[in-house]
């Protein structure tokens, strides 16, 4: 079963995407910032990220440029914000995120990204998605 | 074996505390090039209640997190106008670490940032209602639900009210119902918003149906 690590400090947004992920067949932790999630993946490992940017403590871009310098299996990040501007978009993947999606984000977006990142769908179907969205036949 | 102890000699306060303590010496210190001399500068500032607007202008262009963190106890302590204002222009930077440092600080003057809340939350930039709403979640003030009521009710953005609905989820009583009922009303295809009010209504329980 693939491991997810959903960092987020509000414990609705935690609640929310667990309760899309769980269903799907993936086993999620929770951790309530960078450090905590920093501290869960000294112990554990995970095949995916799902990272708010805003968080106090240690913000997502923080975490994820943590997690790049390690020397370990390096798993995919999403990264969640509210924030729509460019710059952030560029910073997330600076950071080392491989995709930046805005909240509030739709159940069947998440799990299609999810999908897309983990490699459960085929190349073909993958970016016959991605254009999809990016048309706006998919929201 | 005994551990030998390290002969590394290390800096003390003194050193980077060189420079006399009047406050003409310590705003000199804060533009001192070594780091140490300007957190110590930041922090021997606490007791000069004129020295907000330097340490706002510091923050502008400080690069060491080190002494930035101690310029925004210094202000906290502060909490004159000048450095809630400085605090609040900070919500407005890039920096996310600098942005998330100020919402921690402004949580913590209740009293100072209470007759600006309102202004914050109207203002033209969404992300600065949402941290408006972040910096309301510890803030130990008696309209914090009435303010988080306000938002759900009356602002457009979604994400501003997502994130509102997600405290009130925790601070809210049977008095926020309706206007979680509305919300749900207003927001009817998105699913996080459905989501969090159900949460937040079934949290509050009675009274909320």
């Amino acid at each position: 079963m693939k491991r997810i690590l959903v960092v987020d400090d509000a414990a609705t947004v935690r609640r929310y995407h667990r309760s899309i992920l769980e269903p799907a067949g993936y086993m999620i932790e929770e951790a309530v910032n960078g450090i905590e999630a920093l501290e869960k993946v000294a112990y554990e490992s995970f095949d995916l990220y799902l990272v708010d940017i805003n968080m106090p403590k240690l913000d997502g871009y923080g975490l994820l440029r943590e997690l790049r310098t390690r020397d370990m299996p390096q798993a995919p990040a999403i990264m969640v914000s509210t924030e729509a501007a460019g710059r952030d978009r560029l910073l997330a993947y600076q950071a080392g995120a491989n995709l930046y999606i805005i909240k509030p984000v739709k159940p069947d977006y998440l799990l299609d990204c999810t999908a897309i990142l983990l490699g459960r769908l085929s190349q073909y179907k993958s970016l016959t998605m991605i254009a999809n969205y990016s048309l706006g036949i998919l929201h | 074996m005994a551990l030998k102890k390290s002969l590394t000699p290390t800096a003390t306060p003194v050193d980077e505390r060189r420079i006399p303590r009047d406050l003409a010496g310590l705003l000199t210190a804060l533009n001192d090039p070594n780091p140490l001399v300007r957190r110590w500068s930041a922090r021997d500032l606490i007791q000069y209640p004129t020295a907000a607007a330097a340490l706002i202008e510091q923050l502008d262009h400080e690069t060491d997190p080190s002494v930035n963190e101690v310029i925004l106890t210094t202000l906290t302590h502060l909490g004159d106008d000048i450095a809630v204002s400085g605090l609040i222009n900070c919500l407005r930077s890039e920096n996310v670490w600098l942005r998330n440092q100020a919402i921690e600080a402004l949580k913590q003057m209740p009293n100072a940032i209470a007759p600006l809340m309102e202004r914050l939350l109207n203002d033209p930039e969404s992300d600065v209602r949402i941290f408006a709403v972040n910096v309301l979640e510890s803030l130990r003030h008696p309209h914090v639900e009435d303010w988080l009521i306000k938002v759900i009710a009356s602002d457009a953005h979604i994400n501003v009210c997502a994130t509102a609905v997600d405290l009130l989820g925790e601070v809210g009583s049977s008095r926020a119902c309706s206007a979680l009922h509305e919300l749900k009303a207003r927001f009817p295809n998105e699913p996080f918003i459905q989501f969090a009010t159900d949460l937040a209504l079934k949290r509050i329980g009675t009274g909320c149906h």
